[in-house]
């Protein structure tokens, strides 16, 4: 475990003890999380056990209930959401469904941070600006269609070009290549390495596909019930001696599952003829 | 049995409380947010759209609201008025009913719906698909981009869009009265102009204002806090129309006060009259 890595220079982004609860529900409890710069971390988990809510901590875009988050070692959990807009300028943040502004074209939706931040008029620039960005993902000369005329893994490629757009330094994952087919959800895996290589960024990525996050990982923190229930690189991963854990990488059903299964009935009892019903 | 139901009540109390406390906090946002909207130029490209949207495209309903207003108005009071021989003075019912109450509170009611319905559905649905979390998430501020146009271009033309009811509720009582009731027209028009004040014409479309500003910021609230599913944005949908009906009648009579009050300082012996 590496929990005491705090003092690590290279950490970029810093959780202390963060918990979340929403209600009595306690979704993460007393988390320690450093996250490298430069690398590419990915978390792991079930669906539910709160790795969306823990990327979403990162930017505050959900506030915790308790502990402290820093960022390049400044304190920002306890900052108004108006100083909270300039330290998220420095974060790219890829949503599960994209989000992309439906009433936007790409290339406005790109645009959008650029504009919002910088006073730049319609002119030249903003349109080369648009362009270099879609054309690291693959999708130069799209700027004129709309998010709904777009397939899914393309609207996922235009929402990453819409994150890097202000150049951030830290890019955040939403299940990026979850609905996509593998072909499409390994142009995603390599866009991630590209951005790692390429530009240097450091990359969190949420994700239960494991492809995707032996593929992209420097290290893999698995989530289980609000705890981290192991921290290390793909190799450490594998070869993790917790069940909990084996389960979870070779997607394997646990035998209390198969239990309850077991329990209500074979498939055969379960069949109906729609004739059984007539009079 | 009991101290369940009391529970009940209590826990709804608290979470109305706490709901009432969150808008109030929503609504100073969107307040203090559209005080730093106006000085910034790249709002107004957003307010221009949502003026359109909210402005022009509701002109033919709110005209043709307008318009029923005045002309059942006629058909109602002129047996009544014509009993007594004083089918002379309907302008001066139609007219005042038009500019101080019915026009400007029917107007908003309509708004309410087509507005008020659109501008949940639409934050809703951002909401529902991370939109509003992605404009935060680059460092915008999701009131000053969403809220403030869309609360800035409703209060501003609430009242306009209430000075075109009112003047199809009146040519819509006149058509009735006086072309097709054979009212005579010049005796409609002096009662008319006698009877309705330039101060009653006004309180009416100051009435806009409030009505406008509480339907926009009702409609984006509930739009930003709308739950999970197509069954969230319905529910959000119906809950800000309900809640934009009641505060226009709730603000409509508390205006009513207020109004007459200020009438009564100014002028204490026209009321006498």
């Amino acid at each position: 475990m590496m929990l005491n890595d705090s003092q690590n220079s290279n950490s970029i982004i810093l959780l202390k003890d963060v918990t979340k609860k929403f209600g009595n529900n306690v979704v993460l409890d007393k988390i320690n999380l450093s996250i490298e710069k430069g690398k590419t971390t990915v978390i792991i988990g079930p669906s539910g056990c709160g790795k969306t809510i823990l990327l979403k901590l990162m930017i505050l875009l959900v506030r915790p209930t308790s502990g402290e988050v820093y960022f390049k070692g400044q304190r920002i959990d306890n900052l108004e959401e108006d100083e909270l807009s300039k330290i998220r300028t420095n974060f790219g943040y890829l949503f599960q469904s994209g989000a992309l502004f439906d009433s936007l074209t790409v290339a406005e939706n790109i645009m959008f941070p650029v504009v919002q931040h910088y006073k730049v008029g319609r002119n030249g620039k903003i349109d080369e600006l648009v362009k270099t960005k879609l054309a690291l993902v693959g999708l130069d000369g799209f700027q004129n269609r709309y998010p709904a005329e777009l397939s899914g893994g393309q609207r996922k490629r235009v929402a990453l070009a819409r994150a890097i757009a202000l150049n951030p330094e830290v890019v955040l994952y939403d299940e990026p290549t979850t609905g996509l087919d593998p072909i499409r959800a390994d142009i995603i895996n390599e866009l991630i390495l590209k951005l790692k290589k390429g530009l240097g960024l450091t990359n969190v990525v949420v994700t239960h596909d494991m492809t995707s996050a032996y593929k992209v990982a420097d290290r893999i923190i698995m989530l289980h019930r609000g705890k981290i229930l192991a921290d290390g690189d793909a190799d450490h991963i594998r070869n993790h001696p917790h069940p909990v854990v084996q389960q979870f990488i070779r997607g394997q059903v646990s035998e209390e599952d198969l239990a309850v299964l077991r329990m209500t009935g074979t498939a055969a009892e379960t069949q109906f003829l729609p004739r059984d019903f007539e009079k | 049995m009991k101290s369940e139901t009391v529970l009940e009540l209590k826990d709804r109390t608290l979470q109305g409380l706490e709901d009432l406390g969150r808008f109030v906090r929503f609504f100073g946002e969107s307040l203090s947010a559209s005080a730093r909207g106006i000085v910034r130029d790249e709002t107004y490209p957003l307010i221009t759209t949502q003026m359109n949207i909210i402005g022009v495209m509701s002109l033919p309903v709110i005209m043709v609201t307008g318009a029923f207003v005045g002309m059942t108005l006629a058909i109602q009071a002129y047996d009544q008025l014509a009993g007594m021989g004083l089918e002379e003075h309907l302008g001066v019912l139609i007219n005042i009913s038009v500019v101080k109450e019915l026009g400007p509170v029917l107007a908003a009611v309509m708004l309410a719906g087509r507005i008020g319905g659109a501008l949940t559905a639409e934050l809703g649905t951002m909401h529902v698909t991370e939109q509003i979390d992605a404009v935060r998430s680059m460092g915008t501020d999701p009131v000053e981009y969403l809220v403030v146009p869309r609360f800035l271009a409703c209060l501003l033309l609430t009242p306009l869009l209430i000075i075109y009811a009112d003047l199809m509720g009146i040519l819509g009582g006149y058509f009735i009265s006086v072309i097709q009731l054979g009212i005579n027209s010049q005796a409609y028009w002096s009662f008319s102009a006698n009877g309705v004040d330039l101060w009653d014409v006004v309180v009416g479309i100051v009435k806009g204002f409030f009505f406008g500003a509480a339907i926009s910021a009702i409609s984006c609230y509930k739009g930003f806090t709308c739950k999970e599913g197509a069954k969230g944005v319905g529910q959000a949908c119906t809950e800000a129309f309900v809640a934009s009906f009641i505060s226009i009648l709730a603000l409509d009579y508390i205006l009513a006060v207020i109004s007459k009050n200020i009438y009564n300082m100014f002028w204490p012996v026209k009321s006498l009259v």
